[in-house]
């Protein structure tokens, strides 16, 4: 009776061992492959789906993204990286918000300042936007003169009177001072023609006003257009064919008159275009220097 | 006894390994689909791309890219939906998910109209011995690629083949009958100007265009024949040639808007009205 | 040339790489696909309103017009508006005198068929979009536009 207890017993001890083996077997199992569960939604998780968002330029989703993780974690780096997905999308206003929101702790700090005046330039160019411009340039900080070159670039797109050469080059260093000597050139004596010579100019000889503004082939029209009516009422008259003959004068008439008035307004148009043509080269000029802002490596 | 248990429960841990991860992604394309069903479309897009990126083992490529390309077409932003079928098809595991991926790409390319891509695909299709079986269904999109190309009568001859689909096929019919010929306006208003306008039922403009014709026709023969060359000349060049050039284009010009008219109806009422499957 | 179609594929594929993303930037919802065609050619507006004394005669001699010749003796303006309508349009901003100098100006510029690529933007695939603002002699009307840029009306 006693042998078979205690052997009942070893065989129990046994049992209990074996399961107990296979417990910890499966909670072994199952620690291990709840590691290799993915949680999706951790906050570390989510920072590293949103940083590949970011650098696939899907920037919406990115901004999405970083805005969950910023729920769980506050981040300067994060705020500046929403900011700049804003800016990228030309989503200009949400990123003058977003920048404004690094605090002067932050790494990034300067460099938030920078983008902020970029967006708004690109927002739009006037006196608030200046007199944030003239904060960074008296903070006297790694961008100063950054964003003196931004400024004062951007003075060419306004039609207020600008600062002596020398000190509107001043910034500049030497590669660019030729670019800018150029555009201050452009700006303070535009090549612009005339509508009041062009006027006199087609009341002399048709057509003259519109070759002076370099519309060819319009003047060119123009005066044999006056040409061939004037000889047609001309012979007309000549022929005693008098109703056709003032038919021809009226549009003779119609075609000189018509033509002065053309080239008054050929002229205003030509100086439309050398204004369009400036802005967009100085507009161009920023964005080729890429509006003199820092280059970032997130993406490395 | 216990030495073979212990060998099985070794491989346990691997087996589970394997399942439970696999267990989180497929809750995540459920997730996603879910988001698809509700018409969220471009959350539904966010959520499969986040699968996508953690899904290191590319088990789930397949199905994440299929779906992407589905949302995308929902949004009718059909070029992007292409590129994502595209990538589905690259990542087809069988015969049938490439095919799903190859007839979906064929689909969106008919709705954006880039008729040529679709007509390759589905021929491809159609001469892939595997798919013998789906010919049906690979005609059916053929046909409708027609519709949407213009091309009512290959479309009729499609759909009426061992009847595919006899609705479609008597719409195709219909429209086909009535279609205007561009070559006949054109040439029977070269002979009699305004024909061409008769033809396509615009009797106003027709009547106009042959009184002016008529009018500066005999005013410039008439020059010719009273021995006034120079006006004649001017008359028929700048008057007379003028309307009968106008003639032959508004002839040409009405064609296209009737045909376009009787095409647009058809495929509205495709839209609309049809229950049938469509792209 | 097989080569170069491939080429010319990858490199479609690519493209379309690069241009993606910018679906994503704004928010999408669901949208359904148009089925029908659109109609490219410009339909003829009559214009019968009478705004000013001037319309009351200049208007019906311009509807006349278009309904009897400008519409049966085909597409010759290369222009939008058209001449005719650039006329009626040019009376209305400014006044009969100078709505008839701007005309004849304009007509002077149709007759020129040199140069028009590198002068007028496009308004479609067969029109130069030539605004009556430009000539008003009003600086501040005045939106230049340069040549070869396509103009939507929306």
């Amino acid at each position: 009776m006693n042998i078979f207890n205690f052997k009942k017993i070893a065989s129990l001890k046994r049992m209990l061992f074996f399961f107990m083996g296979i417990f910890l077997q499966i909670v072994s199992i199952s620690s291990t492959s709840l590691c290799q569960q993915i949680n999706f939604h951790s906050p570390q998780n989510i920072k590293s789906f949103a940083d590949f968002l970011f650098c696939d330029k899907d920037y919406l989703r990115a901004i999405y993204e970083y805005e969950k993780y910023l729920s769980f974690i506050d981040d300067d780096t994060i705020q500046f990286k929403i900011a700049i997905s804003y800016s990228s999308i030309n989503d200009q206003i949400d990123a003058v918000e977003k920048f404004k929101t690094i605090k002067i702790t932050s790494p990034l700090y300067e460099e938030s300042k920078i983008e902020l005046l970029k967006s708004l330039y690109l927002l739009n160019v006037n006196s608030q936007y200046f007199t944030y411009a003239d904060e960074i340039i008296e903070s006297k900080s790694r961008y100063s003169i950054n964003a003196e070159k931004i400024k004062n670039t951007s003075r060419l797109l306004l039609n207020h009177e600008l600062p002596d050469k020398q000190i509107f080059l001043f910034p500049f260093d030497e590669n660019e001072k030729k670019t800018l000597s150029n555009f201050y050139d452009r700006k303070t004596n535009p090549s612009y023609k005339s509508g009041i010579i062009a006027g006199i100019l087609s009341t002399i000889i048709p057509g003259a006003g519109k070759i002076y503004t370099k519309d060819y082939s319009d003047g060119i029209t123009a005066f044999l257009l006056t040409g061939l009516f004037t000889y047609l009422a001309y012979t007309n008259f000549e022929h005693n064919h008098s109703e056709r003959a003032w038919i021809f004068t009226a549009a003779g008439v119609g075609f000189y008159t018509g033509n002065i008035y053309g080239s008054i307004a050929s002229a205003q148009i030509f100086n439309a275009k050398i204004n369009f043509e400036f802005d967009e080269g100085v507009k161009l000029f920023l964005q080729e220097k890429n509006y003199f802002t820092p280059v970032y490596d997130f993406c490395k | 006894m216990i030495f073979v248990n212990k060998k099985i429960l070794a491989l346990i841990p691997l087996l589970l390994i394997n399942v439970f991860s696999q267990n989180s992604k497929q809750q995540q394309y459920e997730y996603a689909y879910n988001l698809y069903v509700q018409e969220k479309f471009f959350d539904a897009i966010t959520e499969l791309k986040r699968l996508q990126f953690f899904d290191k083992e590319n088990t789930f490529s397949f199905q994440t890219n299929l779906l992407i390309g589905k949302c995308y077409k929902k949004g009718a932003k059909f070029d992007d939906a292409v590129k994502y079928f595209t990538l589905a098809e690259i990542n087809a595991k069988n015969d049938s998910e490439y095919f799903e991926s190859q007839i979906l790409n064929a689909r969106t390319n008919i709705l954006r109209r880039a008729n040529k891509q679709s007509e390759r695909i589905l021929n491809k299709l159609l001469d892939d011995s595997r798919f013998i079986f789906k010919t049906r269904e690979i005609k059916y999109w053929a046909g409708w690629n027609f519709m949407f190309s213009n091309q009512w009568q290959k479309a009729y001859q499609i759909f009426s083949e061992a009847g595919l689909d006899t609705t479609l096929a008597n719409l195709c019919k219909s429209v086909d009958d009535k279609l205007y010929s561009e070559k006949f306006a054109k040439y029977s208003s070269y002979l009699i100007p305004g024909f061409g306008q008769f033809y396509t039922g615009e009797y106003i403009s027709g009547v106009l265009s042959l009184g002016w014709n008529i009018l500066f026709g005999y005013l410039t023969i008439n020059s010719f024949v009273e021995e006034r060359a120079f006006d004649g000349i001017i008359i028929g060049n700048l008057l007379w040639l003028r309307f009968y050039s106008g003639n032959i284009q508004n002839a040409e010009k009405f064609v296209i808007q009737k045909n376009l008219q009787l095409s647009n109806n058809a495929l509205e009422y495709l839209q609309k009205n049809f229950s049938g499957e469509k792209p | 040339m097989i080569i170069n179609n491939k080429y010319l594929l990858i490199l479609f594929f690519i493209l379309q790489l690069i241009i993606y993303p910018q679906t994503d930037w704004v928010r999408w919802e669901k949208s359904d696909p148009t089925y029908q065609l659109k109609n490219s050619f410009i339909e003829r507006e009559y214009d019968l309103s009478i705004e000013s004394v001037s319309d009351i005669i200049v208007k019906p001699i311009i509807n006349a017009y278009w309904f009897f010749v400008s519409d049966v003796d085909g597409a010759n303006c290369p222009f939008q508006p058209s001449c005719s309508g650039f006329l009626v349009q040019s009376i209305r901003e400014t006044n009969p005198v100078q709505g008839i100098l701007m005309f004849f100006d304009r007509f002077t510029r149709d007759t020129n068929i040199f140069g028009r690529q590198d002068h007028y933007p496009k308004f479609d695939s067969r029109h130069y979009y030539d605004p009556i603002s430009l000539y008003t002699l009003s600086e501040t009307k005045i939106k230049f536009i340069p040549a070869n840029r396509i103009v939507n009306k929306e």
